[in-house]
């Protein structure tokens, strides 16, 4: 794997060395503090491309710092539940960038506590205490959202689990880190059908999970909202955790994107300080591409019935299976 | 034999363009506007036929590039434009009236790769043949007939059932591009021919349907029973 | 000599087929069809006589001769003649003078495909002349311009050439089998195949045999491909309808035949034997169930025909001298026969006005003549005795007791009810109650005349199954299959 570029520790069990848990470290703080930058890009994009002025890409920071100081309301019909979810949501964005790479290529100390699988599970466990939260006020708007967004998971988790398991037989492991030293050393594979499939299959997964489908709106303003439907009825702190929780979900699914399949250039080798800035302004780039291509798909497209949200899951299905096939034939 | 001594950029090419039109079949399955069939049909077409010049090319068969500029002018160009102008002469756009929603539709074709792949490693194991471009060959050859034939069982107009009939010969020239590149040219030259006749064919019946029962969309075409 | 009568018999027809369209005249395009229809008959008969002992390859060996082609081409010429002079009297009866030209035309047409497909000797070039047959003959179903005809027409050609596609798929499979014997590039011929079996893959050989199977036996109408026939061959004008029923059938069953010599040289025999015969006893319940319950009298004609090319399936299926050599006699009568009952039931239909069984009745005391020539066609085309096809089927029945028991059980049984279902029809026709009108006018002579030529030989036939005939088709069956029977 790339022991040879490890630097410091000498033998297993020995300490590991204090860079690499800043390191670990750092990979946090990017994605709690860049994600809502990246909310902000978007936003702008959108914004622009439909000939508006949009809010500036710092908005998302305003927003967050104005719901931190304002007061809680609790509705009287929430239970203990009500508090779960958006704790338990931010907790869950903190642990997933441990093990992706993030700013480094090499596996950090607690890398190995899961792998591709382990942290697609532990997003899941996010959105899936977010969808609860929508149910347990029983508002209307609630329980609309969270059904809407189990319709939509039920097709696009099991679409999910079959793109890691392209991934993994793509690198014939299911640490990130082997996928990304395989597409950076071998132009063939980067090229072959099997991972062009498995980038356009993810592609359409992305938009799904962060909720950019051409079928609703992803403004709290139209009746037709996923997102916003589901955390309606929080408000204050509680509301600011679910919003950096989103975005750092949005922001930890890029970084699966780029890093792992599409961009996997521009991570830090050695370790370095400059070379995790340098990272993380890579990020920053990366981002803003994919981004344009995201805003360009959603606003490209008028919105669909509901029930068309099957069509592009299929397609992703069935390019996931091609891609698996794909790799089969190599 | 051809597939037995290829270099890895010959077999990555195949590949890639067998794969190509394997997708753009199932474009073909996954839309409901016939002049996106059309189009895809037409890209399946050009694609095919890059495949054959550059079959030509490595197996050192000079016909094959009479063959694939046949195919090109053919299938490629002259059999979409003379499906394009029935469609033109007709007042539909797309299905109306589904049977089988596109995204099912999708979903069955992976179904039907699958089982294609299942049988053509049965079928390369018997050769001992762990060849992986020959794999290819059959499952993309199979899982097309596959796909044609799904075409024509749901799809109700007429002219996506004269597009999933075109889609089986695809299949079939396809996988006889890469199997048997030496297969007499007469044979093959003959079968392109009939495609074209077949296809105005076609056309004087659309004509004819479009005046006697007064609409293509065999959903209508239920006078004859038991 | 032989290459003469085989260019005539090319070349007939073709020539009636450009004459016809540069002169539009009625009467001379009957003429004209007829006269081509003769010129093969007579080009026809004399080949079965003439081939002996190997095979005639001509044209650079492009075109065989062997006994099967010159068995088949004699029933096809049988049945075109007889049923262009049926045509004569038939078209008339449409009064669609200013179209008929195209009717003959097509006719001619589709009488050279039918003639030229058994000859073909490269596999690929044959695929190629059964799909010519197709499109020839959906414009003749369609000729009426009705929407049942052009119901039936697109249903014709859709399922057709979806099967035969798939024909393709096994011809290319066949080849690629080949080619690890052959090498890259060889002339696909029958015999060629043959000689290369017994080194070919058995796996991809069954494969390829099963494909061949579904594709061609959706042209032939074995059941569960047979959804198309009993459409196209009842919308069809009279005529049509017999050449359909009567002559490709058997152009089509010539592949199916061929192909099974090939894997029976390779010695994996069982599994499409088997399967053939499944397929067989599958047409015949299929045919059995639908004629028992039909109310139309030419679908009824067309669940008949199911049944009997169900019936030479299982013959050849059977195999052995005896099977091969029923289901070649079969085939013959199976042609007169249908002829037969085809012209019978368009006479009817011309005279009662009406395509429903319930409306035609008292058919025999209304047409004396004719209507007993169709009644004993009736009772022909059943089984019965002391015609042409009990003398075959009892020679398939006897061919499959030894391997296939239970299929010759299936077989008798099914046998017996499509005899009660179809006399039952007949009864109603003949001896039911009165109902509707009386019928219109009479047979003319252009119509009845056809119908005394296709009875009186399968009389005789029937009666008399000469020995050199038996030698012949022996010897026929001994070519496809040269392992011991």
């Amino acid at each position: 794997m790339s022991a040879g570029r490890r630097p410091a520790a000498a033998c297993r069990g020995c300490a590991v060395s204090a860079r690499e848990i800043l390191l670990q470290i750092a990979q946090v703080l990017t994605v709690l503090l860049l994600g809502p930058l990246l909310q902000g890009i978007i936003l702008q994009f959108e914004e622009r491309v439909q000939r508006g002025q949009g809010p500036g890409i710092f908005q998302p920071y305003r927003d967050l710092w104005k719901l931190f100081h304002k007061q809680i309301v609790l509705p009287e019909t929430a239970s203990w539940l009500f508090w779960v979810p958006p704790v338990v949501a931010f907790t869950c964005m903190l642990t997933v960038p441990i093990l992706i790479p993030v700013l480094t290529d090499f596996p950090l100390p607690v890398s190995g506590m899961g792998d591709i699988l382990g942290g697609g599970l532990i997003l899941t466990l996010g959105s899936f205490l977010i969808i609860l939260a929508g149910l347990d006020t029983s508002s209307a708007y609630g329980g609309i959202g969270s059904s809407r967004a189990v319709m939509v998971s039920i097709l696009a988790e099991p679409t999910l689990i079959l793109v890691f398991v392209g991934i993994t037989l793509l690198a014939k492991a299911m640490l990130p880190f082997v996928v990304n030293h395989l597409l950076v050393a071998s132009w063939a594979t980067y090229w072959s059908p099997a991972h062009l499939f498995l980038v356009a299959a993810f592609f359409i997964l992305l938009l799904v999970e962060t909720d950019r489908m051409p079928i609703h709106s992803s403004t709290h303003i139209e009746v037709y909202m996923i997102e916003e439907a589901r955390i309606l009825e929080y408000s204050g702190p509680l509301l600011a955790l679910l919003k950096w929780a989103s975005s750092m979900k949005q922001f930890i699914l890029y970084t699966i994107f780029c890093n792992v399949l599409l961009l996997p250039w521009g991570l830090s080798i050695q370790g370095t300080a400059i070379g995790a800035f340098g990272a993380a302004a890579g990020l920053i780039v990366k981002f803003t591409l994919v981004a344009c291509a995201v805003v360009f798909v959603e606003t490209a497209q008028s919105r669909l019935r509901f029930y068309r949200y099957q069509e592009p899951l299929a397609a992703s299905f069935l390019l996931a299976v091609l891609a698996i096939i794909g790799t089969q034939l190599n | 034999m051809l597939i037995q001594n290829l270099d890895p950029l010959a077999s990555s090419l195949f590949s890639l363009l067998a794969i190509a039109s394997l997708l753009l079949s199932f474009v073909m399955l996954g839309s409901r506007w016939l002049k996106n069939y059309l189009y895809a049909f037409a890209a399946e077409s050009w694609a095919i036929a890059a495949l054959s010049a550059i079959i030509g090319f490595y197996g050192g068969y000079p016909e094959l590039y009479l063959i694939a500029i046949l195919t090109l002018l053919f299938r490629g160009l002259l059999l979409p434009y003379l499906i394009w102008r029935i469609i033109r002469r007709l007042d539909v756009d797309r299905e109306i009236h589904e049977i089988l929603q596109p995204s099912s539709g999708l979903v069955i074709g992976a179904l039907f790769v699958m089982f294609a792949l299942a049988v053509s490693y049965r079928i390369s194991a018997e050769f001992h043949l762990e060849l992986t471009v020959a794999v290819l060959a059959l499952t993309v050859m199979l899982s097309m007939k596959l796909i044609g034939f799904l075409m024509l069982a749901v799809r109700h107009e007429a002219i996506s059932q004269i597009l999933g009939l075109l889609v089986l010969e695809n299949g079939i020239f396809l996988g006889s591009q890469i199997l048997v590149p030496g297969m007499p040219l007469l044979i093959e030259l003959v079968i392109l021919f009939d495609l074209l006749i077949v296809v105005a064919c076609f056309g004087v019946l659309v004509r004819y349907l479009l005046a006697l029962v007064g609409t293509t969309s065999t959903l209508q075409l239920k006078r004859l029973v038991g | 000599m032989v290459g003469g009568l085989l260019l005539a018999l090319a070349g007939a027809p073709l020539a009636a087929l450009v004459l016809c369209l540069i002169v539009r005249r009625p009467r001379v395009c009957e003429g004209l069809n007829l006269a081509a229809s003769t010129i093969c008959f007579a080009a026809a008969l004399p080949l079965p006589f003439l081939i002996d002992g190997q095979e005639r390859l001509f044209w650079g060996g492009y075109v065989i001769l062997d006994r099967l082609s010159a068995w088949v081409i004699l029933c096809t010429a049988i049945v075109y003649v007889l049923a262009s002079i049926y045509a004569v009297g038939y078209m008339r009866l449409l009064e669609q003078e200013d179209r008929l030209f195209q009717f003959y035309a097509l006719f001619a047409g589709f009488g050279l495909t039918t003639l030229v497909g058994p000859l073909m000797n490269s596999v690929g070039i044959y695929w190629i002349a059964i799909e010519l047959t197709t499109l020839v003959s959906t414009f003749l179903v369609a000729f009426e311009r009705e929407p049942e005809s052009m119901e039936a027409a697109w249903k014709y050609i859709m399922v057709v050439s979806a099967g035969i596609s798939l024909a393709l798929l096994g011809t290319v499979l066949f080849y690629w089998c080949g080619s690890f014997v052959l090498g890259p590039t060889y002339q696909m011929t029958w015999s060629v195949l043959r000689e290369a079996a017994p080194g070919m893959n058995p796996v991809l050989l069954t494969l390829a045999f099963l494909l061949v199977l579904v594709g061609y036996g959706t042209k032939v109408g074995l059941a569960p491909m047979h959804t198309w026939l009993p459409d196209a061959h009842s919308e069809g004008p009279a005529p049509v309808s017999a050449m359909l029923s009567g002559a490709l059938l058997n152009t089509a069953m010539v592949g199916i035949v061929r192909f099974l010599a090939v894997t029976r040289a390779a010695g994996i025999g069982a599994v499409p034997e088997a399967v053939l015969v499944a397929f067989g006893i599958a047409s015949l319940l299929v045919g059995a169930l639908f004629i028992v319950r039909q109310r139309g009298i030419k679908r009824l004609m067309a669940y008949s025909s199911i049944e009997h090319m169900g019936v030479v399936a299982l013959g050849f299926g059977f195999g052995g001298v005896l099977g091969v050599v029923g289901a070649l006699y079969h085939m013959l009568n199976h042609s007169l026969n249908k002829s037969l009952m085809f012209f019978g039931a368009g006479n009817m239909m011309r005279a009662y006005g009406t395509k429903d069984i319930s409306g035609i009745r008292h058919v025999a005391s209304h047409f004396p003549s004719a209507g007993a020539l169709w009644l004993a066609g009736a009772i022909a085309i059943t089984g019965a005795p002391p015609f042409g096809l009990f003398l075959s089927e009892f020679t398939i029945m006897r061919a499959g007791l030894a391997s296939f028991s239970w299929a010759v059980y299936a077989m008798a049984v099914l046998l017996i009810v499509i005899f009660i279902g179809f006399m039952n029809h007949f009864r109603s026709m003949y001896y039911g109650e009165a109902s509707g009108s009386a019928p219109a006018a009479h047979v003319s002579a252009w119509c009845a005349v056809p119908m005394w030529l296709a009875l009186v030989p399968l009389f005789v036939l029937g009666v008399w199954w000469p020995g050199s005939v038996w030698a012949y088709l022996a010897s026929t069956a001994q070519s496809l299959a040269p392992v011991a029977p």
